[in-house]
């Protein structure tokens, strides 16, 4: 029981955050989030080439095979910097495919694209969600429907990020209809130029896409398949638990560099002729944003650790996204308030930190639903 | 980061288990209970107590010359969660809590007299802190204690000075210098409570247990009473106090509510029928996520403190969460149990009645032992470095 980072945490968080101050300005991030592109591509080469693209994938593949709870420290940090690159949709689909291999249910497809994705040349996407905002299996509707060796798709998924950037989409589809919602799913690799995929990007509150995509009898070869058919629940329920403790360390990083930025203001900022800091109205706020932030933090990389250990992670992946969207949101609004009208404006760096920081808290289940998730946990 | 206990904690944990099923008796609990409402400490109270020092595990973590067992300060905090857990209303923590000062700033002499007798429980303190005149504002205490020749005399008076009837010692805090700067004029003594001039008069309190008045009137004390350096009392004082706010025995007291909370609309029939109404589950699973932050604020600073490294912040973090979340769940529990939740007593008093006195204790634990808002001064000030002014 040592609940701090241990040495070689250090390190990495250390060596990201350092990375990412030298190179991942907020220039940079306005750039990307004001043109064309809509991720970086000379920083997606440099994670690959620091390996961390393959921070927590197999070392048969390239990847450095270090425990999950590094993963979530390096998405700490990319949240803190506000990385412009699809770092949690890559690194969501590519685990999985690490997961698949792993068991023995997933072919040399998968194989290929986990190297690749080590390499960052590569980018992978996921899509789960279709009409509602939610993660759970019934949300899966977008049928696929056996023909030949492959499948055929029929149906659409809803906030799909970076769809149009990526090379393969890891979609969550209904092969069979007949059993619970959490039987009948099959998880499988599509082509978003395939015939018959259409999307559409949408902007986020974050300054991202998120993608409408339709699948109109898209043919998929038998090789897409990732997993074992109708039991894709096996390989989703462990995939959705670490998008959402990324998502977690990723909302913790943004809104803890939001709120140190809000405790420097109050340092600064005179009014009345003393610093608003001194205040004990503005102190007893700031006390209250540490201590939220703090929570979040702990309440993730125990998450973290269970997924890392192997151990059940359902009641913990809940219990950090239910509390992080929350308090992280209140912490926001404190930051923003405590540095005024400053706050709205565009130009002024908070509110980057603050759009982001928000919009993720809005993905991948709403507290309430995951608060379902604990009172069933926990016997009610 | 590590958030699981050893193979070896988790052995002691049986340990310990073992030991409070074999030994501690629902008598006992009530005997300890009477205590707290004001009956003398029974037989069966010091009968545990040395059972429980001869184990070693009263102070077992301090180093071996001190009486300790230089223990894993893990094991020492599941010692105390297993008591507390077992709701033994036992404070071993209180006996101990004034050890790690008198380790850092006692002569010899005290040492060797007082901490072996602390791990006994022969020697137990009450804190002689608050004043009417202040608890929070602390360092402007009146109580007074001048120098002579032969030592030095007290006269002043502590208020809420919990045990305080029963303690063999007071842990006092007391003026040597009206003329220094507020913070520079303080002592610490050590002062035996049965020290001629000392009176103790109960204040009842609304959870059913007693706290005190104490008055020192013409109080002389010999000048080995003293701790530390004269004058210097200030520094040793709040190092002693700021560990005093985290731990197990806290911890559990936090989440002891919520605990109770769910037992109940889990396995008791009409807390079955509640619970079954999604508000309420919604609600209940909102509280488990912060009963989850209590646990870890308290894993954080025992891990720190096992690191040797003095928490700037994060215990006073601990100390507004856990005690605020008290709060929160013994309010929402009332509006979830409703008309069960205010009775004391009788038979359809949900956990034999518990609801309403954890109800009235969680409103002491935001104000005892350093009120919320003095926490949050104390993060911004020394954990985010805000301004004074």
């Amino acid at each position: 029981m040592d609940v701090l980072l241990n040495e070689d945490e250090e390190m990495i968080r250390d060596s990201v955050r350092h990375f990412f101050e030298a190179e991942c300005a907020m220039p940079r991030v306005r750039g990307i989030e004001d043109g064309d592109q809509r991720s970086d591509p000379e920083l997606w080469r440099q994670l690959a080439e620091l390996g961390w693209l393959g921070l927590a994938l197999p070392a048969v593949y390239g990847g450095s095979e270090a425990p999950f709870t590094q993963l979530a420290l390096l998405f700490e940090e990319a949240g803190r910097a506000l990385a412009p690159v699809p770092l949690h949709p890559h690194s969501v689909a590519a685990l999985t495919l690490a997961e698949a291999v792993e068991r023995g249910d997933c072919g040399g497809l998968a194989e290929t694209l986990l190297s690749d994705a080590c390499l960052g040349s590569n980018l992978l996407t996921w899509a789960w969600s279709e009409r509602l905002p939610n993660i759970r299996p019934e949300a899966i509707e977008l049928s696929a429907v056996a023909d030949g060796n492959g499948w055929r798709l029929q149906g659409g998924k809803r906030f799909v990020e970076a769809f149009e950037l990526a090379d393969y989409c890891l979609v969550a589809a209904r092969t069979d209809a007949t059993g619970t919602s959490r039987e009948g799913i099959t998880l499988l690799l599509v082509e978003p130029g395939a015939a018959g995929v259409s999307s559409t990007p949408q902007l986020s509150l974050a300054g991202d896409y998120h993608s409408e995509v339709r699948f109109d009898n898209v043919y998929v070869e038998g090789d897409a398949l990732v997993g074992r058919v109708d039991e894709g629940w096996a390989l989703a329920q462990p995939m959705l638990e670490r998008a959402m403790v990324l998502n977690c360390a990723l909302i913790v990083g943004a809104t803890r560099r939001a709120a140190e930025r809000a405790f420097d203001y109050a340092k600064e900022r005179i009014a009345f002729g003393h610093p608003i800091g001194s205040f004990q109205a503005i102190q007893h706020t700031c006390a209250d944003m540490i201590t939220w932030v703090d929570g979040a933090e702990l309440l993730t990389r125990e998450a973290a650790w269970h997924i890392a250990q192997g151990m059940e992670a359902a009641l913990p992946a809940a219990a950090a996204k239910a509390f992080t969207n929350e308090r992280c949101q209140a912490v926001l609004r404190e930051a923003n308030q405590i540095q005024g009208g400053y706050a709205q404006v565009k130009e002024y760096d908070q509110q980057l930190w603050y759009r982001r920081a928000a919009a993720w808290s809005m993905r991948l289940g709403t507290s309430i639903e995951h608060r379902r998730t604990i009172a069933h946990a926990i016997g009610l | 980061m590590d958030f699981g206990f050893s193979e070896e904690n988790e052995g002691f944990r049986a340990e310990v288990r073992a030991f409070v099923a074999e030994h501690v008796s629902a008598e006992i609990v009530q005997e300890m209970h009477a205590a707290d409402a004001g009956a003398d400490v029974g037989p069966l109270t010091g009968a545990l107590i040395r059972k429980i020092g001869d184990r070693g595990w009263i102070g077992m973590s301090w180093p071996v010359e001190y009486g300790g067992r230089d223990a894993d300060i893990i094991d020492q905090y599941i010692f105390e969660e297993e008591l507390a857990r077992a709701r033994v209303p036992l404070n071993l923590g209180n006996f101990i809590e004034q050890a790690p000062a008198i380790m850092k700033a006692g002569t010899e002499a005290q040492k060797k007299y007082f901490l072996p007798r602390l791990v006994q429980g022969e020697v137990t303190f009450a804190l002689g802190y608050t004043e009417p005149s202040g608890g929070t504002d602390l360092a402007s205490l009146k109580t007074r204690a001048v120098e002579d020749e032969d030592g030095f005399v007290i006269n002043g008076q502590k208020v809420f000075t919990t045990r305080a009837e029963r303690s063999s010692h007071i842990y006092l805090m007391a003026r040597t210098d009206p003329d220094a700067a507020k913070h520079r004029g303080i002592s610490i003594f050590l002062v035996p409570m049965d020290t001629p001039g000392i009176t103790v008069r109960p204040l009842w309190t609304l959870p059913g247990g007693r706290t005190n008045e104490v008055f020192f009137e013409n109080v002389r004390v010999p000048k080995d009473t003293l701790l530390g350096e004269k004058n210097g009392g200030w520094n040793i004082g709040a190092s002693a106090l700021n560990l005093g706010r985290a731990g197990a025995r806290r911890y559990c007291i936090y989440v002891s509510p919520f605990e109770d909370l769910l037992k109940y609309l889990r396995e008791d029939d009409i807390g079955q029928e509640i619970a079954a109404d999604p508000v309420v589950q919604d609600k209940v699973a909102e509280l488990y996520c912060e009963a989850q932050v209590a646990r870890l604020f308290t894993m954080r600073s025992l891990s720190m403190v096992r690191r040797g490294i003095h928490p700037p912040y994060e215990i006073s973090s601990e100390k507004i969460w856990g005690p605020e979340f008290q709060v929160r769940t013994t309010e929402a529990a009332s509006q979830i149990l409703g008309d069960y939740h205010q009775l004391w007593e009788g038979q359809a008093a949900p956990n034999g009645g518990s609801f309403p006195r954890q109800y009235v204790n969680a409103m002491v634990s935001t104000f005892g032992h350093g009120s919320t808002q003095v926490m949050r001064t104390a993060i911004a000030r020394r954990g985010l470095a805000l301004p004074k002014d």
